[in-house]
Parts: C-alpha cells; sequence; structure tokens
C-alpha cells in the first residue's frame, strides 16, 4: 500500500470540529507552556539534587525549595500536556497512533515512569531532614526517570514524523512484531536541543525566585543575592550551549526542507540571541532582569515551537499530508462551549494566582484586598452560573430528545 | 486499521481496564473528599474548633500527593492505555469530543493550581479566602465530572447522536444523568472512607479523631445508599442490548462483588459511627480495598456490556465501524471489507500474507485473529478469554465446523460479526482450529 494511501486510510473519518488554523496555533502555544513547566522540571530536579549532593548552607536551603518546586512543576507540566497532545490527536491522528502503537509498551510505560518519579520527587522532598548523603538517590533516580520519560516523548514524536519506515519497524521476516517493546527512532541533537533548556530555564527560575522574594523582610538578603547570581549564570551559558546544540541540531535537518530560512526559526533564533545579550547584560543586577528575561525567553520558545510545527509540516508533506486538507465538520455549538469556558477558566485561574502571588510574598498572614475578595467572589458565581447553565442545557436537550 | 498492541496473556484491554478502574480511586476521592475538607473547615471556624485544621491539612496532603500525582497520572494513563489498546476508538471519540475534553481541561488546571494553592496556603492567607479556593476547587472537581460522564455515558449509548451528529445529543444521552448523579453519590462514599483512614492516622487527637470518623460515616452511609438507590435508575435507562449482556455475559461474580461491597461497607460505616476510635489503620486499609473491589466490579460490568462495541452502535471492539454516521459523512467499513477483504485494506500487513493460498493460510488466518479478535481474546493458551481453550470447549474439529461458527458470529449479542471475505473467513478457520491441536 502506498504511504499516501495508508495514511487517508488512517484518517479519522469523523472530520474536525473547526478549522485546523485553529486547532494549530491552540496547540502550539498550549505546547509552549507544556514544554516551559518539563524545562522546570527537569532542571529544577536536577539542581535540587546537586545542591542537596554539595551540602553548603545555601545549597541545603535552597535544595529545599526547589524540591518542593518541582512537584509543583511536575503537576503544572503534566495538565499543560494534555491540551497540545488532544489537539495533536485531532489534526495528526494517523502519525501520533502509529508512532504510538509501534511502541506501545513505552507509551503504556512512560505513565507508570512518570508515576514513580513523581512519587520519589515528594520523598525526596518530606522525607529529607537529618538524612545522609545517600538520600540523595530518591531525587537522582527521579531525575533519571524524567529523562528516560522526555526519551520516550522525543521517539514517539520522532517516529511520527517517518511514516516511510514504519512497515518495516512493524514487520520482520514476513511478520508483525505486535509487542511495542522497541523504540525506532532517536535523534541525539533533536533530543538535546529540548533538554538543555532545562537548565537555562531554571537559571531563569532562580532570578525570579530572588526577584520575587526580594521584599520579603523574612529572607536573608545575601541569600537571595546568592541565588540570582548562581541563576544568572547558569541561565547565561545554558543558553549558550543551546545554541552551539540548535546548530548541530540544524545541520541534521534534511537539506530539501530549506529550514534554515524558515522564517519562523528565523524569527526563534533571533529572539533567542536577544536573550542571550539579555542574560549577559543581566549578570551585575540579575533580579531586576528576571521578569524580561522570562518574557524572552517565552518568546523565544514560542518562535522554536511554530518552527518545529513547521518543520513537522513539511516532514508530512512529502506524503501530500496537510492538516488543512483535513475534513469539516463544523460544530460552533461546542466549540463555543469551550471558549467561554477558557475564559471562564482564566478569570478563575487569575483569582487563584494572584492569592498566592500576593501571599508568598507577604511575611505572616495575607489578608486579601476587597478587590481580590470581589475577584473570588466573582469566580464562584461563574462556576454556579456555568454548572446553571451548562445542566439547563442537558435538561433542555433531555427533554426534548427522550420525553 | 492501525499497528496492534497484544499483551500476552492479558490482552491490551485489560491493561486498560486495571488503570482505568485503579483511576477512581484518587479522581473520586478528589472529588468528594473537597467538599467534605470545605465543610469541615466551615465547621472549623464556625465552632472556633482550630483543632479541626490538623485533619484538613493532612487529608488534604492525601489528595496532593495520591489524587494529584497518582490521580492524575492515572487519568491521563486511561487515555494512553485507550490509545495503545484501541486507537481507533480514542481518535472516534477525540474527532467528536474535543471541546468537551478541551473543556475538563480547563478545570482540570483549576483544580491543579487550586490545591496546590489550597494546601500551601493553609495560615498564610485570611479564613474567608482560604475557603474560597476550598470552593472554587470543589466546584470544579465536580464540573470535572459532569464534562467526563458525557463522553463515558456515550460510549455506553450513543443516543441521538447516531441521527443528528450532534454533540449535545450524545453527550445528554440517556444514560447521562442517572450515571452522573450515581458517581456523584459514590463520591461521597469515598472520601467518606479515606477520611476515616487519615482519621485513622491522627495521633494525641482523639476528639478530631471521634467527630471526623462520625461525620465521615454519615456522608458515607447517605452517599452509598444513595448509590445503591440510582443505581436502580441507571440500570433502567441501560440500552436494551445491555440488559440482555447483564442477564447472559456477565459473570456472577461481578454482581456479588458490587452488592457485598456496598453491603459491607456500609456496616463499616455503621460500626465506625457507633465505635469511631476503635478503627485503626488496617481496617482502615481494609475498607479502601473491599472499596476496590466494589469499583472494579461496576467497572468491568460497565465495560461487558458495551459489547460488541467501543463506541456504541457506532464502533465495534475491534475497530471497525459498523454504522453509517450520515450528518458526519461516515461510511460503515463492514460492506468494503466483506468486499476486499480484511488483509486487502489494512495497512500494517505484511505484503505477503494479502492474498491468501495454501502456503499462507495459517499465517493469514492469525494475522485476521489479531486484527479482529485480539483485542478481547488472548491467543496464548491461558488468559483472558484465550482463543485455544475457548475454541476447544466449542468442539470444533473441522475447518468448516469453524468456518460456519464464524458465519453467525454476529448472532452474539456481544461479539462484532466476522468481518472479511469467505477465503479470509476460511483462514481465520483453519487457523482458529490449529490452536487446538497445539
Amino acid at each position: 500500500m502506498e504511504i499516501e494511501k495508508m495514511i487517508k486510510t488512517l484518517q479519522d473519518p469523523m472530520g474536525l470540529l473547526f478549522y485546523p488554523i485553529f486547532i494549530q496555533v491552540l496547540m502550539v502555544f498550549t505546547f509552549v507552556l507544556h514544554i516551559m513547566f518539563v524545562n522546570f522540571t527537569i532542571g529544577i530536579s536536577f539542581l535540587s539534587v546537586y545542591g542537596y549532593l554539595n551540602g553548603g548552607e545555601y545549597w541545603k536551603r535552597l535544595s529545599k525549595s526547589l524540591a518542593r518546586a518541582t512537584t509543583v512543576n511536575i503537576s503544572m507540566a503534566m495538565v499543560l500536556g494534555i491540551a497540545p497532545l488532544l489537539f495533536l490527536q485531532v489534526v495528526y491522528d494517523p502519525f501520533w497512533y502509529a508512532s504510538n502503537m509501534l511502541s506501545a509498551a513505552w507509551a503504556i510505560g512512560f505513565i507508570f515512569i512518570m508515576m514513580l518519579g513523581y512519587s520519589l520527587t515528594y520523598v525526596f522532598y518530606l522525607k529529607r531532614d537529618s538524612r545522609g548523603k545517600g538520600f540523595a538517590l530518591f531525587g537522582i533516580t527521579a531525575f533519571a526517570l524524567f529523562l528516560l520519560a522526555g526519551s520516550i516523548m522525543h521517539v514517539l514524536g520522532y517516529q511520527l514524523l517517518q511514516p516511510e519506515k514504519w512497515l518495516g519497524w512493524y514487520i520482520k521476516n514476513g511478520a508483525v512484531d505486535t509487542s511495542g517493546t522497541s523504540l525506532h527512532a532517536f535523534q541525539l541533537p533533536r533530543f538535546l536541543h529540548f533538554i538543555i533548556p532545562s537548565f537555562a530555564m531554571t537559571g531563569i527560575f532562580l532570578m525570579l525566585y530572588a526577584w520575587y522574594f526580594k521584599d520579603r523582610e523574612d529572607m536573608d538578603k545575601k541569600y537571595l543575592e546568592w541565588v540570582s547570581r548562581t541563576g544568572a549564570k547558569m541561565a547565561f551559558y545554558f543558553t549558550a550551549i543551546q545554541v552551539i546544540i540548535g546548530l548541530w541540531w540544524l545541520f541534521s535537518v534534511p537539506l530539501e526542507f530549506k529550514f534554515f530560512i524558515n522564517p519562523f526559526f528565523l524569527a526563534g533564533a533571533g529572539i533567542g540571541i536577544v536573550l542571550l545579550y539579555l542574560l549577559y547584560s543581566a549578570q551585575k543586577d540579575p533580579a531586576k532582569y528576571a521578569a524580561p528575561s522570562l518574557a524572552v525567553a517565552f518568546l523565544t520558545i514560542f518562535g522554536m515551537s511554530y518552527a518545529r510545527e513547521t518543520l513537522r509540516t513539511k516532514y508530512l508533506d512529502r506524503f501530500g499530508y496537510s492538516i488543512f486538507n483535513y475534513k469539516l465538520n463544523i460544530d460552533w455549538q461546542s466549540t463555543v462551549l469551550f471558549l467561554s469556558t477558557f475564559i471562564v477558566g482564566l478569570i478563575i485561574i487569575g483569582y487563584l494566582v494572584s492569592v498566592a502571588y500576593k501571599s508568598g510574598k507577604t511575611t505572616g498572614e495575607y489578608a486579601a484586598a476587597p478587590s481580590i475578595n470581589k475577584w473570588g467572589k466573582i469566580s464562584i458565581a461563574l462556576l454556579l452560573i456555568w454548572i446553571v447553565i451548562f445542566i439547563g442545557l442537558g435538561i433542555i436537550v433531555s427533554a426534548r430528545n427522550y420525553l | 486499521m492501525y499497528p496492534i498492541w497484544i499483551v500476552p496473556n492479558l490482552t491490551a484491554g485489560i491493561v486498560l481496564a486495571l488503570i482505568a478502574t485503579f483511576h477512581i480511586l484518587p479522581s473520586h476521592l478528589s472529588i468528594g473528599a473537597t467538599w467534605f475538607n470545605v465543610y469541615v473547615e466551615t465547621k472549623a471556624y464556625r465552632e472556633n474548633k482550630p483543632e479541626l485544621l490538623e485533619f484538613i491539612k493532612k487529608y488534604t496532603l492525601l489528595l496532593l500527593v495520591f489524587s494529584y500525582v497518582m490521580g492524575s497520572l492515572s487519568g491521563i494513563g486511561i487515555w494512553y492505555a485507550a490509545t495503545v489498546a484501541n486507537p481507533r476508538g480514542i481518535s472516534g471519540l477525540i474527532h467528536n469530543y474535543i471541546w468537551a475534553w478541551a473543556t475538563e481541561w480547563v478545570f482540570f488546571i483549576i483544580e491543579v493550581t487550586g490545591i496546590f494553592i489550597y494546601y500551601y496556603t493553609f495560615n498564610k492567607v485570611d479564613r474567608k479566602t482560604h475557603l474560597k479556593i476550598g470552593w472554587i476547587f470543589a466546584l470544579s472537581s465536580w464540573i470535572s465530572m459532569v464534562v467526563i460522564v458525557g463522553i463515558l455515558s456515550f460510549m455506553l449509548s450513543s443516543g441521538k447522536w447516531l441521527k443528528t451528529g450532534n454533540f449535545f445529543d450524545g453527550f445528554f444521552n440517556q444514560t447521562y444523568w442517572s450515571q452522573l448523579l450515581m458517581r456523584t453519590a459514590l463520591m461521597f462514599g469515598i472520601a467518606a472512607v479515606y477520611a476515616i483512614a487519615v482519621a485513622a492516622r491522627l495521633k494525641n487527637n482523639d476528639e478530631v479523631r471521634r467527630f471526623i470518623t462520625k461525620t465521615a460515616s454519615i456522608w458515607g452511609i447517605a452517599g452509598l445508599v444513595l448509590c445503591f438507590v440510582l443505581s436502580f435508575w441507571y440500570f433502567k435507562t441501560l440500552p436494551e442490548q445491555a440488559h440482555g449482556l447483564i442477564n447472559t455475559l456477565v459473570p456472577k461474580e461481578l454482581k456479588i462483588g458490587i452488592f457485598a461491597s456496598l453491603g459491607a461497607l456500609v456496616l463499616y460505616f455503621i460500626y465506625a459511627h457507633i465505635r469511631p476510635l476503635t478503627i485503626r489503620l488496617i481496617p482502615a486499609i481494609l475498607s479502601i480495598a473491599v472499596l476496590f473491589a466494589g469499583i472494579w466490579s461496576g467497572e468491568r460490568i460497565r465495560e461487558i456490556i458495551r459489547k460488541p462495541y467501543v463506541i456504541s452502535q457506532y464502533m465495534y471492539s475491534n475497530q471497525i465501524i459498523g454504522k453509517d454516521i450520515p450528518a458526519k459523512g461516515v461510511k460503515a467499513e463492514s460492506n468494503l471489507i466483506n468486499e476486499k477483504g480484511i488483509l486487502k485494506v489494512s495497512p500494517f500487513v505484511p505484503e505477503e500474507l494479502r492474498d491468501i493460498n495454501e502456503n499462507n493460510l495459517l499465517l493469514a488466518g492469525r494475522m485476521i485473529a489479531v486484527i479482529e479478535c485480539s483485542a478481547c481474546h488472548t491467543l496464548d493458551k491461558k488468559g483472558i478469554r484465550p482463543l485455544p481453550q475457548m475454541i476447544k470447549r466449542a468442539g470444533f474439529e473441522e475447518a468448516e465446523a469453524a468456518e460456519a461458527f464464524l458465519d453467525g458470529i454476529g448472532d452474539y449479542a456481544y461479539m462484532p460479526p466476522f468481518h472479511g471475505t469467505p477465503e479470509e473467513k476460511k483462514a481465520l478457520a483453519n487457523f482458529l482450529i490449529s490452536l487446538t491441536k497445539e
């Protein structure tokens, strides 16, 4: 069977509920958020182990904060990973599913690896008091598991791009391999290009940490100064390394795609250079540069992620596949449901994050300002209104259909 | 048809079932527990009983670690397992319900940020604000159930969607409300089981232990009794096909499992209510095991009565689309496969098996079994519905007998019909017979 025909056969006959460009933008945007937290998770968990083993007073203190931060970051990485994966399965279903089936045991193993890694992270955070160096094993294992989980995702994402090899991976000597225990494609520079930013982002995380706590009276100023300088150094050097890895990876991309003149790639790389310059300048007063560094890092990742998406388009265009040719079954009702829920969600998440932000900056108990209180009331009201509307709609639909 | 993943002895479907059943423990806990939390927290503030906060903090940490590590990951795990067990099934669901999942995702973000902030702002924000966070968390997690039950019940009974292809027609189908309310009641029972377990671990605080255990046991009894009552309504709303399967296919053990577990838990709650301080960790953990057994039975039954479909009326368990959905421009695949052959239309088939001859008959038959049977039957000698044993038990000795059996297989309420050409049927029949001779 020809590859084009195979992909057409695999594609879901239901079509898309909304325009592919919209899904693509959402997919890339949510992927950026996801990968940032993945980077934080990997880098921060590494640094918390390093700090624990180093044993210096500041390092020990930082290590504990970072171990705790790791738990929050994993959760965020997970929850933010759902959306891009959902959208990927909508517009790239033949590729994602085929790739998963070819390494099914690993795809499901990913979940157990993450469960174990996450649990160990909690042990490393909660049970660390008065333990010896050997206790770091919990943190080290967790870090190694996160890297393994990252490798699996990398392989699944990379196998997806190569439908011309699928049959060869599945069928050996005339028999099908239904075990799903093999990983078939791994590309080191591409993988490293995902992993190295973890350490740069963690540097920026430390800068933010120092910036955030600088007004808290009960925080040791010298400690914060040390944290921010350590962070700025890390962020700068690892961003520089990332540039080199990026070049290495660029040379591994098939020349026929002419990726080096891809506008998204050039934009991402350009902003990346700005970031490098910014981080260089940040060395003198890192805390001041913390927020701008994060913003520019976000833009860099966004540019690069869109570039990655256009690269995927090029890979799959070889087989005549484009998400823009997907059959459409436009459904405004459920699209509006999501969009309105999304806006409601942003308001509520905004409230939660504001409370957390303000209480973290306050020494002692934070008493919410009237405006924040109002925001909280609105949030609860919005949830109740959502329930009333949705359940109401359900009752109307059910009454119409079944009474 | 995608490549197939076969788990020796087990089938990929059972891996999915295990993860899905496990997921109910942390997920329903999360939803129920927060309602219990905001109740106890309100009481602690109103009656000025700060000692209750110690319990809430412990209970929330359990939530944080168990529900938001194991719960979130096993939730995503269901999705992954469904992907590798039945990629076309999950694809069909996602292509219909992408915005429902995206909507649930919004509430999931609220839940996750909410639980962390709720836990880490204990005594760090004023009481009213803290309670607000609790309420936001409680409402959002219940809403996530409101959304996901729509998709779950759609798989069981696709309602008017078959005709209209409309999102809400499929979502608010005939089993939606009964299932939503039944699960809502159940979540209080689950929350109570855990609350008592957490209370059992409180040291030097008998007053709090007594209060929590007594309160939780009332919640537990109310939740489970209500769940029991609602289950009759749920039963009534099930499609006719499902009723038949409950009588014929569902093993007695599963039915007993539900009622025994419900009964045992109610007795446990009554005992806990009368003698709250005698409940220590071991009985508390046992109660969780009993709970798990009950949920396992219930969820297995739900899976079984969905047969022979993975998406009610639309897609068979083996991923073949069996019905036109004109509103969506979808054509059933049965005719195409019967005309051209499953080995011809499936991309992931070795080229030398596409045309059947004397030499590849058994290999081709095996390939067909992998594609059409392995979702529910292991090809191994032992395990889940093992084909070798089942064919032996049926007593077929000749391929012709097995072929005749395949002709009528769709008449069994729980089996998809055979899809393929007559030559393919012959190949499969020969392969099945060969299994009995090994």
